[in-house]
Order: C-alpha cells, then sequence, then structure tokens
C-alpha cells in the first residue's frame, strides 16, 4: 500500500512539475474561481442577514429587553432596575422606552404609527437612531415639543412606502400626534434613515412628553439593554433572571417576527445555493479533470502494459487532483480573507436594506473547502477509474 | 519458455467474425531470438499481444515456463507483465513527463526498490544500452532512436525472462534501425535474453536466429 502510494506520488509529482504548467494554472485559476463562487453568495447572503440582525438590535431593541410582568402594563420604578442593570461590565448602554401606536397628522394627511418616547441621553448609548439622522438634528435631553421621525413617515428620502407617508414633510414642520385622548403639536427636529422600513417607520420623541400624553410617571414600557460585543445574550438574560428581576426578560431575538421569515428565508435559499454551487463544482472538477485524464489515456494504457497497478494510475491522479484543488482552496481563501472581504469592509456593497460586507468565518470556508477537496477527490476518481478498467489494447491503440 | 497451443483469435466486426489467429502452435525456446513475420492482417501483431499477456484469445492456451498464464487473474498478469516481461512498442510509448532515466526506474520502483538502487539499476541499464550521457533528457529532446532505446531498457531493467517487441524499428530509419537490432543482438547473445520481434522488414532476419511467417493467421513457414 504504502509502496503503491510511492509511485503514485512519483508519477503525481512528474506529472505536476513537468507537465504543461499553463494547464496546470488554468485548472487551478478555474478551481480558484469555483471556490470564490460557492463561498462568495454564501458570504453575501451571510452579510445580508447580519445586516437585517444588526438593524434590529443597532435600531430597535438592543440586545436584552426588559417587558412588564405578567398582567402589568408598566415597569413600575424604573430607575432603580437601570441601576443595577447598568452595574454589570457586560453592559455598555441601558435606557427606558414609554411606547405609543398613535396618530400623526400633517396638513391634509395623517399616519398611524408607533411613537417611543426616549431618554436622548439613553438612548444612544443603546441604539444609533443619532447617527442614522439624514436631516435635521437627533433630539436632546431638554427638546420638548420635537420629533425625530423615520422616512417611512416622513416621506422622501427614498422611503418605499411614499404613498402612505406624510407626503414629504422637511424639518421645521410642524404634525399633531394623537395618542389616546391626548393630543399635542410637534416641531419636526430631524429625519432619519436606516435603509430599513420597520426602523424607518417610528418616531420618536422625548420621554417627558410622551409620559405626558399617557398621564404616567417613573414608568417605563420596556428597557433596553446594549451589551459588550460577543457577550452571549442567553447567558447574561440567565445572570439577570438570577437576580431576581421579575419582569419579563428577553433577548432581541424573540423580536424578529417578520424579519426571522426573511432570514430564515434567505437561510434556505443560501442552503439551496450551496447545494447547487457544489453539484457545479463538482461537474466543473469532473469536467477539467476528465479532460486532462482523456488526454493521457494512451498513456494509462502504456502504465498498465509494462505492470504499473491500476490503484497506481488511479492515485497517480487523484493525488493531481488533491494537489490541485489545495492550492485553489489556498488561494481562494487568501483572495477572500486578504482581498474580497477586506475591499468590502472599505467599500461595503449597497443593498436596499444597507450596505453590506461579506460575512464568511474560517469555519464555514474550511466547511465549504472540505467539501471542494472531497468533490475533486471524487471527480478525480471516477473518470479515471473509469478510463483504467478499460481494455489496455483500446487505450493504447485506440482499436 | 513459452508455447502456445491452438490459439485463436477471432474479431467481431458488427455481426462479422473475423479470424486474427487460427490455432497457432508456437513454442519459443530460453535464449532464442525470433522473428515473427508476415504481411499486414496475417496476425503477427495479435499473436505477440496475446503472449504477452496485453490481450486474450478466443480460444487456446499460452504457457510461460509450463505455466498457463491466461487462468491468471488480470492483478496476476499484471505483476507477470512487470517482473516477467518487457514490451517495446513501435511507437516507442515512453511517458513525456518523465526523463529517460525515470521512464526506465519507474518500473523499479513499483517492484519495492528504493529510490537509491532504482536509480542505480535504471542507469547500469542505460549505460549498456547506449544512454549513458543522456539519461536526463525528456523524451522529446531525444531522437526515435534514442526513445527507442530506453524503451529498450524499460523493458530490459527489470531483467525480464521473455522482450516482446512490436515493430519496434517501424518509426526509423535505417541506420536507428540498424542499431536497435544490433542492440537486441547483443542483448540476445551476452545476457541470453529472449527475444519475441514483430516485424515486416526481411533484412531485419539476419539478426534473429528463427523466423515464423504468418499468413491469415496461419503460420505459413517456419526457418
Amino acid at each position: 500500500m504504502l509502496q503503491e502510494f510511492r509511485v503514485s506520488f512519483f508519477l503525481a509529482y512528474e506529472y505536476l512539475t513537468r507537465g504543461n504548467k499553463g494547464i496546470s494554472l488554468f485548472t487551478i485559476f478555474l478551481l480558484t474561481l469555483v471556490f470564490l463562487q460557492l463561498v462568495f453568495f454564501s458570504a453575501i447572503l451571510g452579510g445580508v442577514t447580519e445586516k437585517f440582525d444588526s438593524q434590529i438590535i443597532d435600531y430597535q431593541t438592543g440586545n436584552i429587553i426588559i417587558e412588564p410582568k405578567e398582567n402589568e402594563e408598566y415597569i413600575e420604578d424604573y430607575d432603580g432596575l437601570l441601576r443595577k442593570i447598568n452595574a454589570y461590565p457586560e453592559v455598555i448602554g441601558i435606557t427606558a422606552r414609554t411606547k405609543g401606536a398613535g396618530k400623526i397628522e400633517y396638513e391634509d394627511r395623517e399616519v398611524g404609527a408607533t411613537i417611543l418616547g426616549i431618554d436622548p441621553d439613553d438612548e444612544t448609548t443603546v441604539t444609533k437612531i443619532d447617527s442614522a439622522i439624514v436631516e435635521g438634528d437627533f433630539i436632546s435631553k431638554l427638546d420638548r415639543g420635537e420629533i425625530i421621525m423615520g422616512r417611512e413617515l416622513s416621506g422622501g428620502y427614498g422611503a418605499l412606502m411614499e404613498t402612505r407617508s406624510l407626503g414629504g414633510l422637511e424639518v421645521g414642520d410642524t404634525v399633531t400626534m394623537t395618542i389616546g385622548p391626548a393630543q399635542k403639536d410637534f416641531r419636526v427636529k430631524g429625519i432619519y434613515t436606516t435603509f430599513f422600513f420597520l426602523s424607518d417607520s417610528s418616531a420618536y420623541i422625548n420621554k417627558a412628553d410622551m409620559d405626558e400624553m399617557l398621564g404616567i410617571e417613573n414608568r417605563a414600557h420596556e428597557i433596553n439593554i446594549k451589551l459588550e460585543p460577543g457577550v452571549d445574550e442567553e447567558e447574561f438574560r440567565t445572570t439577570l433572571q438570577g437576580t431576581g428581576i421579575n419582569e419579563k426578560i428577553m433577548v432581541w431575538t424573540e423580536f424578529t417576527g417578520i424579519i426571522e421569515m426573511i432570514t430564515s428565508t434567505l437561510s434556505k435559499i443560501r442552503d439551496i445555493l450551496n447545494i447547487i454551487g457544489l453539484l457545479v463544482t463538482f461537474v466543473i472538477i469532473f469536467v477539467v479533470i476528465y479532460v486532462n485524464i482523456i488526454n493521457r489515456r494512451k498513456q494509462i494504457g502504456v502504465q498498465k502494459a509494462i505492470g504499473i497497478d491500476r490503484n497506481v494510475i488511479i492515485g497517480s491522479f487523484v493525488l493531481q487532483a488533491a494537489f490541485y484543488a489545495f492550492c485553489d482552496i489556498m488561494a481562494g481563501f487568501i483572495l477572500m480573507q486578504y482581498g474580497i472581504t477586506p475591499a468590502t469592509k472599505a467599500h461595503p456593497l449597497w443593498f436596499p436594506v444597507g450596505f453590506v460586507t461579506l460575512q464568511v468565518s474560517n469555519n464555514e470556508a474550511l466547511f465549504r473547502g472540505l467539501l471542494l477537496f472531497s468533490a475533486a477527490i471524487i471527480a478525480s476518481f471516477i473518470p479515471t477509474r473509469r478510463l483504467v478498467d478499460k481494455d489496455l489494447l483500446e487505450l493504447i491503440w485506440g482499436g | 519458455m513459452i508455447r502456445t497451443t491452438d490459439l485463436t483469435k477471432t474479431y467481431l466486426m458488427g455481426k462479422v467474425e473475423v479470424p486474427a489467429l487460427k490455432e497457432v502452435n508456437i513454442s519459443i525456446r530460453k535464449g532464442e531470438f525470433v522473428a515473427i513475420m508476415g504481411p499486414s492482417g496475417s496476425g503477427k501483431s495479435t499473436l505477440l499481444r496475446i503472449m504477452g499477456l496485453l490481450d486474450n484469445p478466443t480460444a487456446g492456451t499460452v504457457e510461460l515456463d509450463g505455466m498457463d498464464v491466461l487462468k491468471l487473474s488480470d492483478r496476476e498478469k499484471v505483476k507477470i507483465r512487470l517482473t516477467e516481461l518487457g514490451y517495446v512498442f513501435q511507437e516507442y510509448a515512453l511517458l513525456p513527463e518523465l526523463s529517460g532515466l525515470k521512464n526506465v526506474y519507474l518500473l523499479l520502483l513499483m517492484m519495492g526498490k528504493t529510490k537509491k538502487e532504482s536509480i542505480k539499476e535504471a542507469t547500469d541499464i542505460l549505460v549498456k544500452v547506449g544512454l549513458g550521457d543522456r539519461i536526463h533528457h525528456m523524451p522529446h529532446e531525444m531522437s526515435g532512436g534514442e526513445q527507442q532505446r530506453v524503451a529498450v531498457a524499460r523493458a530490459l531493467v527489470a531483467d525480464p525472462k521473455i522482450i516482446f517487441a512490436d515493430e519496434p524499428c517501424a518509426n526509423l530509419d535505417t541506420g536507428s534501425s540498424g542499431q536497435i537490432l544490433e542492440l537486441f543482438k547483443k542483448l540476445n547473445r551476452e545476457l541470453d535474453q529472449t527475444i519475441v520481434m514483430v516485424t515486416h522488414e526481411e533484412w531485419h532476419t539476419k539478426y534473429v536466429d528463427r523466423v515464423i511467417k504468418l499468413k491469415d493467421g496461419l503460420i505459413e513457414k517456419e526457418y
């Protein structure tokens, strides 16, 4: 066995070093492209999925959300809870919000919207709405009677549902907001867009204004927590649950709703594309290697004639395919890791959901590399074995 | 050394049976240099290939040192071809990516010899066939005669019982052909090497001990 491998290795080495370099380079180039397409689409879909997730965390919920106890409408005396949770080193931001479903009117148009009452200073420690302002400014702690709204409410700025918006109002305009029986005029201080229609369909006012309209004090509908990157959200939830907090503690993934449907759809598409990609890969490798082998049918016949074992001949071609696969995986990985991914980080790709960077983990790349390597082995083994088992005279003399 | 009994080979061309060999009985002794001759289609190459275990007959037997080699499994035949038989083909049949030396020592590697032993023995045999200064050249850097000598060295290197040569001079000019035949004669004389050669050139017969003439798949005469 070892002796057969030694001869296979010898033949493979000689073919690769003495054979046509152009064909070898072309094969490696082709297979590198195959590897890239196998990883690239998956990485783009991974990036889009990641973008959806980060949109929720960064512009809506933070990592952890605390809601009132069962059968209660508000979290009472939330200040104490904020201080208690903020003491954890994993927490980098925390904010309390009141929420209301309301109606916003401007001239002859009106829209229904979720309106959030926030502490602007605390809010910026959890979400990035302040950095998504495209016109005007974010509200400040002392602002009263001012509102910022997403583009889906204001209209303009590329809103997706323009006809259901307020029709392109501008900063400085005044809108009338109604929540339950309360009604109040607000001056538009800023318009924001996160490029994500769910986030862009909200409006933010100062929590003091909202509390006044709702007639409440020192109460909140939810507390949102931003964690240090890398902290396990489930573990942190368990930690909080262990400290005697009786409110409902939830992780952002429980708020994904339609997004979960979109991301799981993307995930399914990704799986299907992976299978198709792998099949295409297999066929390409099969064709490339088969063409290479078929050109050597006479040599294979001669080797059989002079007493070279069939396993040795098959092994020599499988080793060549393994070498090609190894080279293209390495080349593809280096290109991906040090070329394409950094390039998309520096210049993210624009998608309707926002700017997207490629998301591919080393493990995933390694897994796809292994799939491609296995495909190369099988795709070289099958045609070589078929050819080697052909009649010797047919191989040498084509008769 | 090698004996065929009622060796018959019939090719099927569509629905038509074309006989290539008809119950051929020949016997070749150790140390003989035998030429198989005959016109095209007489069955000479078919006979050589069956004796060399490269093809199977329709009927009959081939005995090598008393052993019916046609009853062996494919794997056993491969081993016999590697260790007991040597081949020289008309079109040299060297592996183009391997130098002259490597074309020869490939067989020794396959036989389980170390690289060092293989290189030494292959070099010795290449020197013996007159290619001592060309061993590292690639086949495409050699003349037809030189390539055929490499093929002869490859056929010889495993110290085979018989060398089968299928029109080894067909692609060579007269000068190179003469050198190859001289080489065969020398190997036959000095090493007592058994050689069976197919040829259609009458002047080649002066190098051989015996001529078997075939016609229409039958032995026409021996001399």
